[in-house]
Protein backbone atom coordinates (compact mmCIF):
# COMPACT_ATOMS: atom_id res chain seq x y z
CA UNK A 1 0.00 0.00 0.00
CA UNK A 2 2.53 2.53 1.04
CA UNK A 3 4.58 1.27 -2.17
CA UNK A 4 1.62 2.01 -4.33
CA UNK A 5 1.29 5.56 -2.36
CA UNK A 6 4.98 6.20 -2.85
CA UNK A 7 4.75 5.54 -6.79
CA UNK A 8 1.53 7.40 -7.68
CA UNK A 9 3.03 10.18 -5.68
CA UNK A 10 6.21 9.93 -7.30
CA UNK A 11 4.07 8.81 -10.89
CA UNK A 12 2.18 12.26 -9.98
CA UNK A 13 5.70 14.77 -9.71
CA UNK A 14 6.72 13.01 -13.29
CA UNK A 15 3.20 14.04 -14.95
CA UNK A 16 3.49 17.49 -13.40
CA UNK A 17 6.83 17.92 -14.67
CA UNK A 18 6.54 16.33 -18.22
CA UNK A 19 3.60 18.28 -18.49
CA UNK A 20 5.53 21.41 -17.54
CA UNK A 21 8.03 20.02 -20.00
CA UNK A 22 5.95 19.65 -22.57
CA UNK A 23 3.91 22.81 -22.71
CA UNK A 24 7.70 24.72 -22.68
CA UNK A 25 8.27 22.76 -25.51
CA UNK A 26 5.34 23.39 -27.59
CA UNK A 27 6.10 27.16 -26.48
CA UNK A 28 9.42 27.01 -28.15
CA UNK A 29 8.58 24.56 -31.24
CA UNK A 30 5.28 26.95 -31.85
CA UNK A 31 6.91 29.51 -30.67
CA UNK A 32 5.74 31.95 -33.26
CA UNK A 33 1.95 30.65 -32.61
CA UNK A 34 2.10 30.20 -29.48
CA UNK A 35 4.38 33.04 -27.63
CA UNK A 36 1.97 36.35 -29.36
CA UNK A 37 -1.11 34.48 -27.97
CA UNK A 38 0.11 34.18 -24.31
CA UNK A 39 2.27 36.81 -24.12
CA UNK A 40 -0.29 38.79 -25.61
CA UNK A 41 -3.21 37.51 -22.78
CA UNK A 42 0.08 37.83 -19.88
CA UNK A 43 0.84 41.50 -21.19
CA UNK A 44 -3.46 42.58 -21.85
CA UNK A 45 -4.38 41.36 -18.28
CA UNK A 46 -1.52 42.40 -15.91
CA UNK A 47 0.78 44.45 -17.68
CA UNK A 48 -1.57 46.55 -19.30
CA UNK A 49 -3.61 47.57 -16.23
CA UNK A 50 -0.29 49.02 -14.53
CA UNK A 51 1.27 50.31 -17.59
CA UNK A 52 -2.27 52.44 -17.67
CA UNK A 53 -1.50 53.64 -13.70
CA UNK A 54 2.06 54.22 -14.58
CA UNK A 55 1.17 56.71 -17.03
CA UNK A 56 -1.63 57.98 -15.09
CA UNK A 57 0.85 58.79 -12.42
CA UNK A 58 3.65 60.35 -15.32
CA UNK A 59 1.05 62.49 -16.35
CA UNK A 60 0.29 63.68 -12.96
CA UNK A 61 3.78 64.60 -12.35
CA UNK A 62 3.83 66.18 -14.97
CA UNK A 63 1.15 67.89 -14.24
CA UNK A 64 2.29 69.62 -11.05
CA UNK A 65 5.58 69.81 -13.13
CA UNK A 66 3.67 72.27 -15.47
CA UNK A 67 1.18 73.91 -12.78
CA UNK A 68 4.46 74.78 -10.77
CA UNK A 69 6.06 76.53 -13.93
CA UNK A 70 2.73 78.08 -14.87
CA UNK A 71 2.22 79.68 -11.06
CA UNK A 72 6.10 81.23 -11.01
CA UNK A 73 5.12 82.98 -14.85
CA UNK A 74 1.95 84.12 -13.42
CA UNK A 75 3.46 85.94 -10.67
CA UNK A 76 6.06 87.05 -13.12
CA UNK A 77 3.66 87.92 -15.32
CA UNK A 78 1.42 89.89 -12.58
CA UNK A 79 4.59 91.57 -10.99
CA UNK A 80 5.45 92.95 -14.67
CA UNK A 81 1.90 94.23 -15.00
CA UNK A 82 2.12 95.98 -11.73
CA UNK A 83 5.16 97.43 -12.65
CA UNK A 84 3.96 98.28 -16.20
CA UNK A 85 0.49 99.87 -14.34
CA UNK A 86 3.41 101.87 -12.30
CA UNK A 87 4.96 103.33 -15.13
CA UNK A 88 1.84 104.43 -16.56
CA UNK A 89 0.79 105.97 -13.81
CA UNK A 90 4.49 108.54 -13.76
CA UNK A 91 4.10 108.59 -17.65
CA UNK A 92 0.92 110.13 -16.88
CA UNK A 93 1.94 112.30 -13.86
CA UNK A 94 5.18 113.27 -15.75
CA UNK A 95 3.49 114.44 -19.49
CA UNK A 96 1.44 116.66 -17.09
CA UNK A 97 4.37 118.24 -15.62
CA UNK A 98 6.31 118.38 -18.97
CA UNK A 99 5.07 121.92 -19.76
CA UNK A 100 5.04 123.38 -16.76
CA UNK A 101 7.07 126.42 -16.66
CA UNK A 102 8.82 127.96 -13.72
CA UNK A 103 7.88 131.37 -12.08
CA UNK A 104 9.75 134.80 -14.15
CA UNK A 105 13.14 134.72 -12.30
CA UNK A 106 13.65 131.12 -11.14
CA UNK A 107 14.54 127.91 -12.92
CA UNK A 108 13.20 124.42 -11.96
CA UNK A 109 15.07 121.90 -9.63
CA UNK A 110 13.18 118.83 -10.55
CA UNK A 111 13.59 116.28 -7.29
CA UNK A 112 11.79 113.42 -6.33
CA UNK A 113 10.41 112.91 -2.71
CA UNK A 114 12.36 109.71 -1.18
CA UNK A 115 10.66 110.01 2.24
CA UNK A 116 7.48 111.56 3.46
CA UNK A 117 6.99 112.01 7.71
CA UNK A 118 4.63 113.09 9.43
CA UNK A 119 1.69 111.25 11.23
CA UNK A 120 -1.75 112.32 10.71
CA UNK A 121 -0.93 114.77 7.97
CA UNK A 122 2.62 114.92 6.36
CA UNK A 123 4.43 117.54 7.40
CA UNK A 124 7.76 117.10 5.90
CA UNK A 125 9.55 115.17 3.38
CA UNK A 126 13.03 114.22 2.05
CA UNK A 127 13.84 115.18 -1.83
CA UNK A 128 17.01 113.41 -3.92
CA UNK A 129 18.41 116.77 -4.78
CA UNK A 130 20.58 118.74 -2.50
CA UNK A 131 23.61 121.26 -1.99
CA UNK A 132 25.42 119.13 -5.28
CA UNK A 133 22.77 120.56 -7.40
CA UNK A 134 22.07 123.83 -5.94
CA UNK A 135 19.29 123.43 -3.12
CA UNK A 136 19.72 125.15 -0.13
CA UNK A 137 17.47 126.14 2.68
CA UNK A 138 14.74 128.65 2.07
CA UNK A 139 14.03 127.83 -1.13
CA UNK A 140 10.22 127.39 -2.16
CA UNK A 141 9.48 123.93 -3.22
CA UNK A 142 6.20 123.88 -5.88
CA UNK A 143 4.64 120.71 -8.15
CA UNK A 144 2.67 120.99 -11.10
CA UNK A 145 -0.40 122.11 -9.19
CA UNK A 146 0.87 124.37 -6.94
CA UNK A 147 3.46 125.55 -3.70
CA UNK A 148 3.97 122.51 -1.62
CA UNK A 149 6.60 124.22 1.04
CA UNK A 150 10.12 125.32 1.63
CA UNK A 151 13.56 123.81 2.01
CA UNK A 152 14.26 124.07 5.12
CA UNK A 153 17.71 122.03 5.27
CA UNK A 154 19.81 120.71 2.79
CA UNK A 155 22.74 118.33 2.67
CA UNK A 156 25.19 117.03 -0.46
CA UNK A 157 22.76 114.48 -2.04
CA UNK A 158 19.27 115.21 -0.04
CA UNK A 159 17.48 117.96 1.09
CA UNK A 160 14.54 118.52 3.98
CA UNK A 161 10.90 120.24 2.93
CA UNK A 162 8.98 122.33 5.31
CA UNK A 163 5.46 121.36 3.60
CA UNK A 164 2.64 123.59 4.00
CA UNK A 165 0.98 121.51 6.12
CA UNK A 166 3.37 121.87 9.18
CA UNK A 167 1.31 123.84 11.77
CA UNK A 168 4.34 126.32 12.27
CA UNK A 169 4.77 126.74 8.54
CA UNK A 170 3.14 130.78 7.54
CA UNK A 171 2.75 131.90 3.81
CA UNK A 172 2.25 135.66 3.12
CA UNK A 173 -1.24 135.11 0.86
CA UNK A 174 -3.32 137.04 -1.24
CA UNK A 175 -6.37 136.47 -3.02
CA UNK A 176 -6.24 136.26 -6.67
CA UNK A 177 -9.66 138.12 -7.53
CA UNK A 178 -9.73 141.06 -4.70
CA UNK A 179 -5.86 141.58 -4.18
CA UNK A 180 -6.86 141.56 -0.45
CA UNK A 181 -4.34 139.59 1.82
CA UNK A 182 -3.70 137.31 4.70
CA UNK A 183 -1.79 134.80 6.04
CA UNK A 184 -1.86 130.74 4.82
CA UNK A 185 -1.38 128.16 7.95
CA UNK A 186 -2.18 124.91 8.50
CA UNK A 187 -4.34 123.61 11.74
CA UNK A 188 -4.81 120.47 12.24
CA UNK A 189 -8.16 120.53 12.88
CA UNK A 190 -9.75 122.26 10.35
CA UNK A 191 -6.94 121.81 7.78
CA UNK A 192 -5.25 125.19 5.32
CA UNK A 193 -6.87 128.17 6.18
CA UNK A 194 -6.50 131.96 5.46
CA UNK A 195 -6.08 133.72 8.61
CA UNK A 196 -5.86 137.52 9.42
CA UNK A 197 -8.12 138.93 6.03
CA UNK A 198 -10.66 141.51 7.15
CA UNK A 199 -13.69 140.59 7.80
CA UNK A 200 -14.87 143.03 4.62
CA UNK A 201 -12.58 142.04 2.67
CA UNK A 202 -13.45 140.52 -0.58
CA UNK A 203 -13.65 137.08 -0.72
CA UNK A 204 -16.30 134.43 -1.52
CA UNK A 205 -16.08 130.40 -2.36
CA UNK A 206 -13.90 129.29 -5.26
CA UNK A 207 -11.58 131.99 -5.10
CA UNK A 208 -7.44 131.17 -5.83
CA UNK A 209 -4.97 132.32 -3.22
CA UNK A 210 -1.89 133.00 -4.22
CA UNK A 211 1.41 133.76 -2.80
CA UNK A 212 1.87 137.47 -2.15
CA UNK A 213 5.40 137.62 -2.34
CA UNK A 214 6.03 139.10 1.01
CA UNK A 215 8.53 138.13 3.70
CA UNK A 216 11.05 137.04 0.61
CA UNK A 217 10.60 132.82 1.15
CA UNK A 218 8.34 132.79 -1.65
CA UNK A 219 7.69 134.48 -4.88
CA UNK A 220 4.79 136.24 -5.76
CA UNK A 221 1.82 134.16 -8.12
CA UNK A 222 2.09 130.90 -6.71
CA UNK A 223 -0.93 128.56 -5.98
CA UNK A 224 -1.89 128.31 -2.54
CA UNK A 225 -5.07 126.79 -3.19
CA UNK A 226 -8.88 127.74 -3.56
CA UNK A 227 -11.53 129.41 -1.36
CA UNK A 228 -13.81 126.26 0.26
CA UNK A 229 -15.55 128.10 2.97
CA UNK A 230 -15.66 131.59 4.26
CA UNK A 231 -17.18 132.55 7.82
CA UNK A 232 -17.97 135.92 8.92
CA UNK A 233 -18.38 136.16 12.60
CA UNK A 234 -19.99 139.32 13.63
CA UNK A 235 -18.32 139.57 16.74
CA UNK A 236 -15.10 138.88 15.27
CA UNK A 237 -12.24 141.28 13.42
CA UNK A 238 -11.49 138.83 10.46
CA UNK A 239 -13.47 135.89 8.10
CA UNK A 240 -12.85 132.55 9.06
CA UNK A 241 -11.50 131.27 5.35
CA UNK A 242 -10.64 127.34 4.68
CA UNK A 243 -8.84 126.74 1.69
CA UNK A 244 -8.30 123.83 -0.42
CA UNK A 245 -4.79 123.41 -1.25
CA UNK A 246 -4.21 123.28 -5.00
CA UNK A 247 -1.10 120.22 -4.12
CA UNK A 248 -2.64 117.38 -2.94
CA UNK A 249 0.00 116.23 0.11
CA UNK A 250 -0.80 112.69 0.27
CA UNK A 251 0.57 111.90 -3.09
CA UNK A 252 4.04 113.43 -3.58
CA UNK A 253 6.32 112.15 -5.62
CA UNK A 254 7.91 114.94 -8.29
CA UNK A 255 8.82 118.36 -6.88
CA UNK A 256 10.40 121.29 -8.28
CA UNK A 257 12.72 123.41 -6.09
CA UNK A 258 13.08 127.14 -7.28
CA UNK A 259 16.08 128.27 -7.67
CA UNK A 260 16.38 132.04 -8.35
CA UNK A 261 18.27 132.76 -11.71
CA UNK A 262 21.50 135.15 -10.94
CA UNK A 263 21.93 137.89 -13.04
CA UNK B 1 -9.50 29.94 -3.40
CA UNK B 2 -6.02 28.25 -3.08
CA UNK B 3 -5.21 29.62 -6.33
CA UNK B 4 -5.72 33.86 -4.90
CA UNK B 5 -2.28 33.97 -3.40
CA UNK B 6 -0.62 32.91 -6.42
CA UNK B 7 -2.84 35.35 -8.49
CA UNK B 8 -1.87 37.94 -6.44
CA UNK B 9 2.12 37.15 -6.50
CA UNK B 10 1.61 37.32 -9.91
CA UNK B 11 -0.02 40.41 -10.11
CA UNK B 12 2.44 41.36 -7.77
CA UNK B 13 5.21 39.94 -10.15
CA UNK B 14 3.64 42.37 -13.11
CA UNK B 15 3.39 45.44 -10.34
CA UNK B 16 6.84 45.38 -10.94
CA UNK B 17 7.88 44.73 -13.50
CA UNK B 18 5.91 47.90 -15.28
CA UNK B 19 6.19 50.04 -12.50
CA UNK B 20 8.78 49.11 -9.82
CA UNK B 21 11.31 47.95 -11.88
CA UNK B 22 13.11 51.25 -12.35
CA UNK B 23 12.25 52.80 -9.06
CA UNK B 24 14.27 49.41 -7.22
CA UNK B 25 17.45 49.36 -9.50
CA UNK B 26 20.38 50.59 -8.01
CA UNK B 27 23.19 50.93 -10.62
CA UNK B 28 23.26 47.41 -12.00
CA UNK B 29 21.61 45.63 -9.41
CA UNK B 30 18.13 45.20 -10.33
CA UNK B 31 15.88 43.37 -8.03
CA UNK B 32 14.93 39.33 -9.48
CA UNK B 33 11.27 39.53 -7.83
CA UNK B 34 9.95 37.16 -10.13
CA UNK B 35 12.55 34.75 -9.24
CA UNK B 36 12.64 35.42 -4.83
CA UNK B 37 8.24 34.80 -5.27
CA UNK B 38 9.21 31.28 -6.89
CA UNK B 39 12.18 30.01 -4.51
CA UNK B 40 10.16 31.43 -1.41
CA UNK B 41 6.91 29.34 -3.13
CA UNK B 42 9.38 26.54 -3.05
CA UNK B 43 10.67 26.60 0.04
CA UNK B 44 7.04 26.98 1.77
CA UNK B 45 4.88 25.20 -0.67
CA UNK B 46 4.86 21.51 -2.41
CA UNK B 47 6.66 20.65 -5.00
CA UNK B 48 4.22 20.24 -7.85
CA UNK B 49 1.99 23.68 -7.09
CA UNK B 50 5.77 25.53 -6.61
CA UNK B 51 7.51 23.99 -10.09
CA UNK B 52 3.64 25.14 -12.06
CA UNK B 53 4.06 28.34 -10.19
CA UNK B 54 7.25 28.59 -11.36
CA UNK B 55 6.18 28.01 -15.14
CA UNK B 56 3.43 30.20 -15.09
CA UNK B 57 6.00 32.68 -13.39
CA UNK B 58 8.44 32.52 -16.07
CA UNK B 59 5.82 33.29 -18.80
CA UNK B 60 4.32 36.15 -16.36
CA UNK B 61 7.57 37.90 -15.66
CA UNK B 62 9.31 37.28 -19.53
CA UNK B 63 5.90 37.91 -21.54
CA UNK B 64 7.55 41.29 -22.60
CA UNK B 65 10.86 39.95 -23.79
CA UNK B 66 11.50 38.37 -26.75
CA UNK B 67 9.10 35.60 -27.71
CA UNK B 68 11.27 33.00 -28.83
CA UNK B 69 12.77 33.05 -25.37
CA UNK B 70 9.63 32.74 -23.46
CA UNK B 71 9.34 28.46 -22.91
CA UNK B 72 12.64 28.41 -21.84
CA UNK B 73 11.66 31.64 -19.30
CA UNK B 74 9.01 29.48 -18.00
CA UNK B 75 11.23 25.92 -18.53
CA UNK B 76 14.13 27.54 -16.27
CA UNK B 77 11.34 29.06 -13.29
CA UNK B 78 10.13 25.32 -13.39
CA UNK B 79 13.36 24.15 -12.70
CA UNK B 80 14.75 26.56 -10.55
CA UNK B 81 11.31 25.65 -8.03
CA UNK B 82 11.43 21.94 -8.61
CA UNK B 83 15.48 22.22 -7.59
CA UNK B 84 14.71 24.54 -4.56
CA UNK B 85 11.78 21.95 -3.65
CA UNK B 86 14.34 18.93 -3.59
CA UNK B 87 17.10 20.99 -1.50
CA UNK B 88 14.35 22.10 1.11
CA UNK B 89 13.27 18.74 1.06
CA UNK B 90 16.59 17.03 1.49
CA UNK B 91 18.73 19.04 3.41
CA UNK B 92 15.04 19.61 5.36
CA UNK B 93 16.37 23.49 5.77
CA UNK B 94 14.90 24.87 8.81
CA UNK B 95 17.40 27.94 9.23
CA UNK B 96 17.22 31.51 8.06
CA UNK B 97 20.69 31.67 6.84
CA UNK B 98 19.96 28.21 5.18
CA UNK B 99 16.91 29.55 3.73
CA UNK B 100 19.07 32.72 2.66
CA UNK B 101 22.00 31.00 1.00
CA UNK B 102 19.27 28.96 -0.69
CA UNK B 103 17.70 31.79 -2.40
CA UNK B 104 20.91 33.41 -3.09
CA UNK B 105 22.82 30.43 -4.83
CA UNK B 106 19.03 29.89 -6.89
CA UNK B 107 18.88 34.05 -8.17
CA UNK B 108 22.64 33.52 -8.96
CA UNK B 109 21.88 30.20 -10.97
CA UNK B 110 18.74 32.10 -12.52
CA UNK B 111 20.61 35.71 -13.42
CA UNK B 112 23.46 33.39 -14.70
CA UNK B 113 21.20 31.47 -17.19
CA UNK B 114 19.12 34.67 -17.79
CA UNK B 115 22.10 36.33 -19.48
CA UNK B 116 23.52 33.60 -20.93
CA UNK B 117 20.51 33.77 -23.14
CA UNK B 118 20.92 37.04 -23.87
CA UNK B 119 24.31 36.16 -25.22
CA UNK B 120 25.64 39.39 -24.51
CA UNK B 121 29.32 40.17 -24.83
CA UNK B 122 31.67 40.39 -21.29
CA UNK B 123 30.15 37.31 -19.77
CA UNK B 124 32.15 37.44 -17.05
CA UNK B 125 31.96 40.90 -15.95
CA UNK B 126 28.21 40.72 -16.23
CA UNK B 127 28.25 38.09 -14.44
CA UNK B 128 29.79 40.04 -11.42
CA UNK B 129 28.54 43.48 -12.29
CA UNK B 130 24.55 42.30 -12.87
CA UNK B 131 24.20 38.53 -12.04
CA UNK B 132 26.17 38.63 -8.75
CA UNK B 133 24.87 42.10 -7.53
CA UNK B 134 21.28 41.74 -8.56
CA UNK B 135 21.41 38.37 -6.68
CA UNK B 136 22.61 39.96 -3.48
CA UNK B 137 20.24 42.77 -3.85
CA UNK B 138 17.36 40.75 -4.06
CA UNK B 139 18.38 38.38 -0.91
CA UNK B 140 18.56 41.59 0.81
CA UNK B 141 14.68 41.37 0.51
CA UNK B 142 14.26 38.41 0.95
CA UNK B 143 16.13 38.36 4.60
CA UNK B 144 13.50 41.32 5.09
CA UNK B 145 11.11 39.08 3.83
CA UNK B 146 12.03 36.01 6.14
CA UNK B 147 11.98 38.13 9.07
CA UNK B 148 8.81 38.91 8.72
CA UNK B 149 7.33 35.41 7.54
CA UNK B 150 9.37 33.72 10.32
CA UNK B 151 8.65 35.90 13.01
CA UNK B 152 11.81 36.92 14.34
CA UNK B 153 10.91 40.70 14.25
CA UNK B 154 7.58 41.21 15.53
CA UNK B 155 5.76 45.17 16.33
CA UNK B 156 5.46 43.42 19.90
CA UNK B 157 8.94 42.87 19.71
CA UNK B 158 9.93 46.81 18.34
CA UNK B 159 7.34 48.02 20.82
CA UNK B 160 9.05 45.96 23.53
CA UNK B 161 13.02 47.84 22.87
CA UNK B 162 11.02 50.94 23.22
Amino acid sequence: MKWTSNFVSSYLRTVNFVAICLLALALIIMGPQLTPLVSGTVVTVLYYPFSKIKTSIVNMMGVAEENARLQLLLREATLRLSNLNEIQRENVRLRSVLNFEAPPGYSLVPARVISITGTAVPISAVINKGSRSGVTPGMPVINQDGLVGRVVSSFEEVATIELLTNPTHRVAARVAESREMGIVRYRTHEGLILDNFPILGRIEVGYQVLSSGLGGTYPAGLIIGTVRSVERPSEETFCRVEIDPAANFNTLEELFVLRERRQ
Amino acid sequence: MKLIPYVIYLILMAFHAVILQGVTTIFTASLNLPALIVLAVAIYKDDIPATWFGFVAGLVAFAGGPPEQLGWQGLIMALLALGACQVRVRLNLDSLRAKLLLVLCGLILHNVVVLLMSQADGFLVNVFTYAVAGAVYTTLLAWVFFVLKERVITVERIKAIF
